[in-house]
């Protein structure tokens, strides 16, 4: 087991480097200067060539590569050239507010996908079953910023129970990851983003849950499961969903990538101080380093998330053994 | 009334727009301690009796009509609840498909050990230590109890689920058809291991299988079914040495015992009637060689050529032609002959 694991690491980092350059590629061929967003057209030729020498801009695309796969193995990205910060800091304040959000509303799509889904196959061909499927694929299929602003319409401004705006009230000034995050105050913040993309995550893991469930429910196993006398949630719960969750858990590592580029609408409507809009905006701006940093930084992502699944396969089920 | 007492079941299909009567006016019934094997083709409906028995059928399945009592206390219409507390302590089904009988994902201890405390005030331990002492009821070793499902050879798998079965000492063992996904040398141990535990435990079984040879060596009473219905009812060792329906009698020429030495094996031509279309007369006159024009319209019913024998069938009097006939390969093949004649003729219709 730890011996797949240290493999797969290994193959990820020789994953992550080759990623790394089909990034750096596909920013250099990108129609665009980042020197015309930057500095002002009219300025002189030789400041701007002076500009092009700081950045290394000038230097042949080979030079550029060599330099920034240095600086990449020393987890050196470079400084983002609109905010004149390491890329690494600006991540950093970013990244975990993106996580958060992420996670909670996955746990939330997960959970109550899961559940659902399972409850979902047992009643099937009933009323309630198709109620839940037009449920989940209504928000599935809704653009997230409508169903963003309808909520906050709703639970923001016609209830006010919580607030619309921001990840934190005026004011507050916290400088630890404690102070920022581990507050009501931010807890309040994220219930409605996290409802919004939970809601637009629900589809996938209920949709895969129930088909999942329904081939498990015919299974022999089921059948002697009832035989033995057990109660029917537990049946339904202990041996059929537990047996088709790992589908659901492999829709789930590969659904993080997706995931991350669904919220930066949600993001926007709320105002999050996240990843999904500095990504966007990084690129619009041409602010490379940043831009590289945030997309290796996502890819990463996905293929720690991946590795996660498949170790909780080795959990989930005892057939497979690495 | 006996132990166990099945009177007129009818359990019907909804498949589509119409419906399927897979068991139809059956009737039997079993002592305590005794075992009955009910044998007949695919489709026959004797697995739909079995899970008729253990109220298991698919959602578009349903008793339609009858009683089943046990010990005097009647199974249709129980609720969902005391339906379940029948199950395993009362009724336990040794499944058809053991192979996938048990959930890959738990340790065969755990599935054991969860069936008893469904069933019992035994705590954790000392359903573990039931567990442990049927494992070795049948010849599994403890340290077996930490393996799983894919951990395990075919007879081990067949052992654990027949363990699991006797694991509460069930007044009726239902075994639907138990060993036939394992080789003939682990099938025979098995058998005899199943039969020995359900007499130390006087249990009653009921056998469903499609191999009358391993009714005619377990097994007290034999049910013969065909289409839903039942054809004959007898003691083995009765029926082995005289048949009486032109089915059975197919039957044992397709399978011929190994006391018997035979010179050639003998298949019924034909396929079971399609149970969807409205049958009238003998399920079996299609393919019977001796069929009249009466068998076509009219039900058989039930003779008694001894007490505790029952046989249905239109002509109890030429019981001693038929068993003649039957014997002989060219009786069949009239059979085979006309049907395919009807065949090419309905096809030719169809084209006219």
């Amino acid at each position: 087991m730890l011996g797949y694991i240290i493999r797969r690491l290994l193959i990820m980092v020789l994953m992550i480097l080759l990623v790394s350059t089909m990034i750096f590629l596909l920013f250099r061929t990108m129609p665009g200067d980042p020197t015309a967003s930057m500095v002002d057209p009219s300025i002189p030729r030789e400041a701007r060539q002076a500009l092009l020498e700081r950045y290394g801009l000038h230097e042949s695309l080979w030079t550029q590569y060599a330099i920034f796969m240095k600086d990449l193995v020393r987890l050196d990205f470079g400084t983002s050239y609109f905010y004149n910060r390491p890329v690494l800091r600006v991540i950093q304040d970013r990244l975990p507010a993106t996580l958060i959000l992420m996670f909670t509303a996955m746990l939330f799509a997960y959970i109550i996908g899961i559940f659902g889904g399972a409850w979902m196959a047992w009643k099937r061909g009933t009323k309630l079953e198709s109620l839940g499927i037009t449920f989940s694929l209504i928000f599935r299929s809704a653009p997230t910023f409508w169903v963003g602003l309808l909520v906050i319409m709703f639970f923001a401004v016609r209830l006010g129970w919580f607030p619309a705006q921001g990840m934190r009230s005026t004011g507050y000034v916290g400088n630890t990851f404690r102070e920022i995050f581990l507050t009501t105050d931010f807890l309040r913040h994220l219930v409605l983003p996290a409802f919004t993309a939970g809601l637009y995550f629900l589809a996938t893991p209920t949709l895969i849950m129930r088909n999942s469930m329904l081939e498990v429910l015919s299974e022999d196993y089921i059948e002697m499961a009832h035989a033995k006398g057990l109660r029917e949630r537990r049946v339904l719960y202990r041996h059929a969903a537990r047996n088709a969750l790992l589908p659901v858990v492999t829709a789930g590592a590969l659904f993080i990538g997706a995931a991350i580029g669904g919220q930066v609408l949600i993001e926007v409507v709320y105002s999050w101080p996240g990843l999904g809009r500095e990504i966007v905006q990084a690129v619009t701006r041409s602010d490379y380093p940043l831009a590289q940093g945030c997309f290796i930084i996502l890819s990463t992502l996905v293929m720690v998330m991946n590795l996660i699944a498949d170790v909780l396969y080795a959990f989930l089920d005892p057939r497979i053994t690495y | 009334m006996s132990f166990l007492d099945v009177t007129d079941l009818d359990i019907t299909y909804t498949v589509g727009a119409g419906s399927l009567k897979a068991v139809d006016g059956v009737s039997f019934s079993l002592r305590k301690g005794e075992s009955m094997g009910i044998v007949g083709e695919s489709g026959c409906g004797k697995t739909t009796i079995a899970k008729g028995l253990m109220q298991l059928l698919p959602k578009n399945g349903a008793i339609t009509r009858g009683s089943i009592t046990l010990n005097g206390r009647e199974l249709v219409g129980l609720s969902k609840e005391a339906v379940r507390r029948l199950r395993l302590k009362e009724i336990a089904m040794i499944s058809q498909s053991a192979m996938n009988a048990l959930n890959p994902v738990y340790t065969i201890g755990d599935q054991l050990v969860e069936g008893i405390m469904a069933h019992t005030s035994f705590g954790n331990r000392g359903a573990y230590k039931r567990a442990v002492e049927v494992f070795e009821m049948v010849g599994l070793e403890e340290k077996r109890m930490r393996s799983f499902p894919h951990q395990m050879s075919g007879g081990m798998k067949q052992r654990a689920v027949i363990a699991m079965a006797l694991s509460l000492n069930p007044s009726l063992i239902i075994a639907d058809e138990p060993t036939t996904a394992l080789d003939v040398v682990v099938q025979d141990r098995i058998l005899h291991r199943i039969i020995k535990i359900q007499k130390e435990i006087n249990s009653s079984m009921i056998f469903i299988t499609h191999d009358i040879s391993v009714v005619s060596e377990i097994c007290e009473t034999i049910v013969v079914m065909y289409g839903g219905k039942v054809m004959e009812m007898s003691p083995t060792d009765t029926f082995f040495r005289r048949p009486f329906h032109p089915y059975s009698l197919g039957l044992k020429n397709a399978f011929p015992l190994i006391t018997e030495i035979t010179d050639e094996l003998i298949s019924i031509p034909g396929t079971p009637p399609n149970l969807l279309l409205e049958l009238k007369g003998c399920r079996f006159n299609e393919r019977c060689p001796f069929a009249q024009q009466k068998c076509a319209v009219e039900l058989p019913l039930f003779y008694e050529p001894e007490p505790g024998h029952k046989v249905a069938c239109h002509f109890p009097e030429r019981v001693e032609e038929f068993r003649e006939r039957s014997s002989h390969r060219d009786t069949w093949e009239v059979v085979r002959e006309r049907l395919i004649r009807e065949y090419m003729e309905k096809g030719a219709v169809e084209y006219a």
